[in-house]
């Protein structure tokens, strides 16, 4: 079952990654940004696209795998993670990419996240961030800010926001970035980060649903309230930094890398193969497997 | 000589009773017997009372049997609390600890009482013998040993593998604790004279319990992904693909929960490799949602559901046969998936096999619908010949399929070739959506309909699978027994006393239980007028199914109860005597 790793390298280009299939997204969404970043990134790493596993939930941005060449499986609503760990455990050589909403990731499959990260699989996590419902037509989502009227919170919400950034970051993960398709070289430099990350990795896009979005989500505003991490002098391998910084999610539109863990442990998915090669040695006939029952 | 001996015991935990019962087990199996045991423990995790129940014989034995031969009471509180578990009747030789007085009022007031009840100083045997309390079951088995011709030779040969790590010194006690059992015995002779008599043939057998045999059969037949989330009572799968599964280049996953357990197990069948997941009813209601994501995206899945009594916790630690509605029906859409049962321990090899089979032929998930009495007893199995089974794997594209790859193409069988990532030209989109031939989302009603006519198409030869059924007694029978899972071998052995007793019966015995396979019903039930679905949950699941599918005959009939006790062999002969005298009037 195992795949050799075979790179197109420079050879590759953004086309290579793009399917024939036409996105359902609205004119203008956040989401064909990060899709042309992603192209760009899978060129830049080059790994040839049926090497690329690439799994989704369900809602707008679920959609993305079946606008690539990879081999793509849109699942059901948030449960991309334990889908995307089964298939990596399947075969470590594939390039796992695992994508979806604020509601897929952090509601309905919130749940899955803290395991996906202490796990700590060689998994690349995108999440398009628009604190909206944009499927289902404009509902509250995890990431709403407090306050905010909706068709299910026309009085305004009573909760506070889930902060994605934080979240990730208090579970450990070794690389947390946030970007935004308002700066694409960023945006594709940090999904490329994020894949060449021997580990798990979170990006959050801030990805706007020009449809449901509020005025300060769009791209214009983004363009105008980007606070690169780097013009801040964030050094990515100080942790605490990060977390502090990551408290400002909602508040402040800071992208870049976040964290980075300096010296990366040992991926599950490499321990499990380690495992398996150290016991292969035991491994009986196939016809011998009963006789452990047998009574003399 | 008797050819059947059931024996139970039942004390508080510290006394080791089940250890008792699994040494005797294990002593009368190499010795050539058939023999079962079923355990039963109170509500504690740890102590409290506990009671076994070991059935031998020196023919098959197909259930734990009816009321006990012999029961042993080191005290009557912990026996009093297994008064399903351990029936009695006159026949029953009572032997109980001296010191514990004769039987309570609350045991003699249930009626049944055996006429033969014998009170054995057992702890003061014990502490003469051994200098200890705790060798006390030894002193038990060496009563058995010399009353009742359990192989003596055999207990010992037990004794010295349960304590050859524990030191000399204990096998020593034990081995002196056994030897006063057998003294005592053979100097106070009982009235009953039921004595084992010898086993046909020495041969070799195996033990074990139905999902020590489930986690190996899944490695036998390639299973190279595990996930799940621990559930009583199939958690052994579980434990024992958890040890083993690596040397064999496979993964265990312990998930979050159930959910994530049945969709990593589904992410590695999407990457092309054996998978499956394990549970009981309230875990199948959480995984529901993925199994339809499993039929509409055509991945082979093998999902285990160790039945208990349920809703929700029901009865987490005994046995029901009501989750058949879930296991056929619990689907969002238009879902046809095989459900396989097995009837016995040896029969969760085969069932198990077949069910991967099923799984990576037909691209499909299939659920192995066990219960807990199968999962958990431990019986004799006659060693299974693994050569004739075969082993098949999902279909591979070829280089034409390749060219142009359209994953779901619409073929003759329904089946398409599937390719995984890794595979060159083979990539293609997964999807809970609908889709075309290529995988594409479509929100197209035909192409919807043409994709749920391929989906069903694809199981149609199941109509048809004659070996997944035994069918036992004369064609023309006019009466007639059904029955699925651990109730099986209680209608087989049913059968077999309505048979000898003269009666027209035959026995149907279905392992695929889901989809109905109409032919091979229509046939078995052309000659019926009467008889008995036998299974254990309250509605009778299996018969509604039938109803639903089938015109019955009008004297086919539910029998049935809810978990979590057995039916016995003479419970349902004489239901179908009952039957059988209406039905000739």
């Amino acid at each position: 079952m195992d795949t050799a790793t075979t790179t197109c390298g420079a050879t590759a280009t953004p086309k290579d990654y793009s399917s024939a299939l036409k996105p359902i997204w609205c004119p203008g969404c956040g989401d064909y940004g990060v899709l042309q970043a992603l192209y760009r990134a899978l060129a830049a790493i080059g790994r040839p696209p049926h090497e690329i596993a690439f799994i989704s939930g369900i809602g707008c941005s679920s959609r993305i795998p079946g606008y690539t060449t990879a081999y793509g499986f849109n699942s059901v609503h948030g449960r991309a993670l334990p889908i995307a760990q089964g298939v990596k455990l399947a075969n470590p050589d594939l390039q796992v990419i695992v994508a979806g909403g604020d509601g897929d990731g952090f509601s309905i499959g919130g749940g899955h996240v803290a395991h996906a990260v202490r796990r700590n699989l060689d998994l690349t996590y995108l999440v398009m961030d628009n604190q909206v419902y944009g499927l289902t037509k404009g509902q509250l989502s995890p990431t709403s800010p407090k306050g905010l009227a909706t068709v299910t919170s026309p009085l305004g919400s009573l909760e506070e926001p889930i902060n994605p950034l934080l979240y990730t970051l208090a579970y450990g993960a070794g690389f947390v970035a946030q970007g935004t398709p308002a700066e694409m070289p960023g945006l594709t430099a940090l999904i490329e980060q994020a894949i060449r990350y021997p580990g798990f990795a979170f990006v959050n896009i801030q990805s706007p649903c020009v449809t449901f979005g509020q005025e300060e989500q769009q791209m214009r505003a983004h363009k105008a309230h980007l606070r690169p991490l780097a013009s801040l002098g964030h050094d990515p391998s100080d942790q605490l930094r990060a977390l502090d910084l990551a408290r400002s999610y909602g508040k402040e539109l800071h992208t870049g890398v976040l964290y980075r863990n300096p010296n990366p442990p040992p991926t599950y998915d490499a321990l499990v193969r380690e495992r398996q090669r150290a016991l292969a040695p035991e491994a009986k006939d196939r016809s011998r497997l009963l006789d452990v029952f047998l009574q003399k | 000589m008797v050819v059947d001996l059931v024996l139970g015991m039942a004390g508080s935990g510290g006394d080791g009773v089940v250890s008792a019962g699994e040494s005797l087990l294990a002593a009368v199996s190499s010795h050539g017997y058939h023999a079962m045991m079923t355990k039963s423990f109170g509500p504690q995790i740890r102590g409290g009372e506990s009671s076994c129940r070991v059935r031998v014989g020196t023919v098959p034995v197909h259930n734990p049997g009816g009321a006990l031969d012999a029961a042993v009471a080191l005290n009557w509180e912990d026996f009093l609390k297994f008064g399903a578990e351990l029936e009695l009747a006159p026949t029953t030789v009572l032997i109980h600890e001296a010191k514990a007085g004769p039987p309570p009022e609350a045991l003699v007031r249930r009626g049944a009482m055996p006429t033969e009840v014998v009170a054995v100083p057992i702890t003061e045997l014990t502490n003469q013998s051994a200098g200890t309390e705790k060798a006390k079951t030894s002193v038990v088995l060496g009563l058995l040993c010399g009353w009742f011709g359990v192989p003596e030779d055999g207990v010992r040969r037990g004794l010295e593998k349960k304590f050859a790590k524990k030191g000399e010194g204990l096998l020593e006690t034990n081995e002196r604790a056994l030897k006063a059992g057998i003294e005592h015995a053979l100097a106070n002779p009982l009235r009953s004279t039921k004595r084992l008599a010898p086993p046909p043939t020495h041969s070799p057998k195996l033990l074990c319990d139905g999902n020590d045999l489930c986690a190996t059969a899944a490695l036998f037949a390639g299973c190279k992904f595990f996930g799940g989330y621990p559930i009583t009572p199939s958690t052994e799968v579980m434990q024992t693909l958890a040890k083993e599964i690596w040397k064999y280049g496979g993964t265990v996953l312990q998930a979050e929960d159930e959910i994530a357990g049945i969709g990593a197990a589904l992410g590695a069948s999407f990457a092309g490799l054996k998978s499956m997941t394990a549970t009981s009813g309230p875990g199948m209601a959480l995984k529901t949602e993925i199994m339809g994501l499993a039929s509409i995206a055509e991945l082979p899945l093998v999902i285990l559901d160790v039945q208990r009594g349920g809703p929700a916790t029901g009865l987490p630690t005994k046995s029901e046969q009501a989750d058949l509605f879930q296991a056929a029906f619990s689907a969002h859409g238009d879902v046809l998936r095989p459900v396989l049962a097995p009837i016995s321990v040896g029969d969760t090899f085969r069932v198990t096999v077949e069910a991967f089979n099923l799984a990576e032929h037909y691209q499909t998930p299939v659920i192995i619908l066990s219960d807990q009495e199968v999962a958990q007893r431990k019986e004799t199995v006659e060693p299974i010949d693994t050569s004739r089974f075969t082993i098949e794997e999902r279909l591979a594209p070829s280089a034409s399929d390749l060219v142009d790859y359209r994953r779901f193409r619409h073929t003759e069988s329904g089946v398409s070739p599937i390719s995984h990532p890794g595979l060159a030209g083979g990539s293609y989109l997964g999807a809970g959506i609908e889709h075309n031939e290529k995988g594409d989302p479509t929100a197209s009603g035909a192409e919807h309909a043409r994709m749920n006519e391929k989906r069903f198409k694809k199981l149609e030869p199941l109509q048809h699978r004659r070996d997944l059924f035994d069918v036992l007694g004369p064609s023309d029978a006019p009466f007639a027994l059904i029955s699925w899972g651990s109730s099986a071998g209680v209608a087989r052995e049913a059968f077999e006393l309505a048979r000898a007793k003269g009666l027209a019966v035959k026995l149907l015995i279905p392992r695929l239980l889901y989809p109905i396979a109409v032919p091979v019903y229509r046939e078995f039930l052309a000659s019926v007028e009467a008889g008995l679905v036998v299974e254990l949950s309250h509605q009778g699941q299996l018969h509604k199914i039938l109803r639903m599918q089938l015109d019955l005959p009008a004297g086919l009939r539910s029998f049935c109860h809810s978990g979590a006790t057995p039916f016995r062999p003479d419970q349902v002969l004489a239901e179908l005597e009952a039957l059988a005298a209406v039905g000739v009037k």
